[in-house]
């Protein structure tokens, strides 16, 4: 037999019990504090209360002897009461509304007052929660007088107030909770769109299988999901890589063949298109193998580097210069480095007809930009160069060697490296690309 | 008739060429390209065939295709080496940095990544050619010896320069080609004619590239708070000497 599962496997199971015992909750905490107002009595009935204390009061002094009447009288105060007997009048009326209101209320409580002398005296408190000291004396049958000094709490409003205070933190409470759990329950869900998002930008990301059932079914299949994808990927990779591989024979064939061509113009053509090729060839495969690139990261000096390209655009009297450090390392594979700022170098050099080369240490950041006085990049496009196989509009597209990759792989490595590829036109005109590395 | 007035001006001496390559035409023309540029080429289409050509001729020189059917061109390189200091070429459809690197260490003199133009290939032929015979007179390194000075340390065979506070410092082709020209001649006066003759590996228009430039560059990249000027020293009138000892290791 299947053991009694309590918590529910399914979201909406979860959800519905949470709220039951959201709303339960609620239940029980408010009919608590409503308990607890009603020993709160309101106004009328403390008015009430005090008009019966003293026509009792007055009651028993009547069985009295005179002298006897004092001492009893004291005998009958009970805190926050306080009863009193006088031969003579002590205290003056005041007929204020508040009084006359009072004594009204008196009379309808004990209706044996209705014809009885009544003297009243009340102050209010200023401060919350305003209650009133009342004194009241009454004349007895004799002319004597009793009197009466009681507290009247000005409750209702506040009880009320409070108990509505109480109830609304109560519910905040509850509603605390709730979210609470709430959230707990959909914490695979969130992991899950975080996942689906890293895996959107080409990333691998387990998702644990857990939470409710339907959220595990959920999570499975998108792990399953992945596994395709990736392996579909890599297929596809692996073959694409090979036919590059494959290519570069018959491109050395013909780069040697070209060699035999005796039309000096054909074999020059011949051999810029088997230049072109290769350099489309290095690129995909840079960018195809950028991920598994063996080489290891290591104290590399970036500003050889920059020295060295430039120093190869000018002997092939293309214009570049350097202008920084002879020195300056940073944490990188220095291939891969050499590769993303020659590509920038390269680009410099195709758009702009030249590249200025510039490496500063920046705080934590290590800058080396490179920048031209081409034309520079459309801003609507600025965003789109580092994606894979874009090339700026077709009519600039017919002069460009490559694949449209070269940004991509700058970025790839960059990114690898802990840096980052920064892009921008120069008011002056151009492009600046910068390259950022964090500092050693 | 340039190509055979060449081979018969080269005949006395011509060096013999062996290439091991599996793709028949690809062997083809380098055959042709090599026998018109006064060369003896021999050819084999993998390991075992190469071994027989070994053992029947003197070769002057392997080029060594690294994808090859059995035994792949590491594999040979490092048979070779066991054996002989031949120079050995390798020719690779992966022009990989990594695979160079292995290949370098494994006792190649050269990594040529396909494909590669005629020109190219000859002129690095030669230059290696050039830096044999230049080894059985001087004491030239060859595999895995360091050199180290003032702090620097310098790797032949991985052809990596250290900066004395440990970063890899980048140095072009004809660069490093003449920074070891200098270390193969510390504290001696040497001329700028015997530096180019020297370097001249890396370098396809000698006459365009003045050494003084080449120098300066140098200089730069080994600078180190104002250490470099002593480094590399101008003779007047003669060329240049390297003042710093050099150890191996």
């Amino acid at each position: 037999m299947k053991p009694l599962r309590l918590w529910p496997q399914r979201l909406v199971g979860q959800v519905t019990l949470v709220l039951m015992l959201a709303v339960a909750l609620e239940f029980v905490g408010s009919s608590i504090l409503f308990e607890n107002s009603r020993l709160y009595p309101n106004r009328d009935n403390q008015v009430r209360r005090a008009a019966e204390q003293l026509v009792t009061a007055e009651a028993i002094l009547e069985t009295r002897p005179e002298h006897e009447r004092a001492a009893r009288a004291a005998g009958l105060s009970a805190r926050p009461n306080e009863i009193g007997w006088t031969a003579l009048p002590t205290l003056v009326d005041r007929e204020r509304a508040a009084e006359r209101k009072l004594k009204d209320q008196f009379r309808d409580a004990e209706p044996s007052l209705v014809r009885r002398e009544l003297r009243m005296n009340t102050e209010t408190d200023h401060a919350l929660p305003r209650d009133t000291h009342l004194k009241v004396a009454l004349k007895m049958r004799d002319g004597s007088w009793v009197w009466m000094k009681t507290k009247i709490r000005a409750a209702p409003w506040a009880v009320v107030l409070s108990s509505f205070g109480s109830a609304f933190i109560l519910g905040l409470g509850v509603i605390a909770a709730a979210a609470l759990v709430l959230r707990n329950l959909s914490r695979p869900l969130r992991a899950l769109a975080e996942a689906a998002d890293k895996v959107g930008q080409g990333e691998r990301m387990r998702v644990a299988e857990t939470g409710a059932g339907d959220l595990k079914l959920v999570a499975k299949a998108f792990n399953a999901m992945q596994d395709r994808i990736a392996g579909l990927l890599q297929t596809r990779t692996e073959a694409l890589a090979a036919v590059g591989h494959d290519l570069r024979t018959p491109l050395a064939r013909l780069s040697l063949r070209a060699g035999f061509v005796q039309d000096a113009a054909a074999r020059e053509a011949l051999e810029a298109d088997v230049d072109e090729m290769t350099a489309m060839l290095d690129s995909l495969l840079a960018y195809l193998g950028g991920q598994e690139d063996p080489e290891p990261p290591r104290r590399t000096d970036i500003a050889a580097i920059a020295m060295t390209l430039v120093d190869d655009a000018t002997d092939s009297e293309r214009e570049a210069a350097y202008d920084g450090p002879e020195h300056l390392p940073v944490h990188a594979r220095p291939l891969s480095l050499k590769r993303a700022i020659s590509n920038l170098v390269e680009n410099a050099l195709h758009y702009g007809g030249e590249a200025r080369l510039s490496l500063v240490r920046d705080g934590r950041l290590v800058i080396l930009a490179v920048e031209d006085s081409g034309p520079g990049i459309p801003e609507d496009e600025l965003a789109h160069v580092l994606e894979p196989f874009h090339r700026l509009d077709s009519a600039r597209a017919r002069n460009t060697a490559g694949l449209g990759l070269g940004l991509t792989i700058v970025q790839q490595i960059l990114k690898r490296e802990g840096g980052e590829l920064v892009l921008r036109n120069r008011p002056e005109g151009g492009l600046r690309a910068e390259v950022r590395l964090p500092a050693l | 008739m340039i190509a055979l007035q060449r081979e018969i001006a080269a005949a006395p001496v011509a060096p013999v060429v062996l290439i091991v390559e599996d793709d028949p035409a690809l062997r083809t023309l380098l055959m042709r390209l090599l026998r018109e540029e006064g060369f003896q080429p021999l050819s084999a289409a993998h390991g075992a065939e190469m071994a027989r050509v070994l053992e029947t001729n003197s070769v002057d020189i392997i080029l060594l295709d690294v994808m090859l059917p059995g035994s792949n061109g590491f594999d040979l390189c490092r048979s070779v080496r066991r054996e002989s200091d031949v120079p050995i070429v390798m020719l690779s459809a992966r022009d990989d940095e990594t695979d160079r690197l292995i290949g370098l260490e494994l006792g190649a003199d050269d990594y040529i990544g396909k494909p590669f133009s005629q020109k190219e290939l000859i002129a690095r032929i030669r230059a290696i050619l050039r830096r044999a015979q230049g080894n059985t007179q001087s004491s030239q390194p060859r595999g895995h010896q360091q050199m180290v000075f003032a702090g620097w340390q310098l790797d032949p065979g991985r052809r990596e320069l250290l900066s004395p506070d440990g970063a890899f410092v980048d140095l072009s082709g004809a660069e490093f080609d003449l920074l070891l020209a200098f270390l193969s001649s510390p504290q001696r006066v040497i001329g700028r004619e015997r530096l180019l003759e020297m370097s001249r590996a890396r370098i396809s228009d000698a006459s365009d590239r003045s050494i003084d430039v080449l120098v300066s560059r140098l200089r730069r990249k080994l600078a180190v708070s104002g250490q470099a000027e002593a480094l590399l020293r101008t003779v007047r009138g003669v060329g240049y000497i390297f003042t710093a000892a050099v150890e191996r290791r």
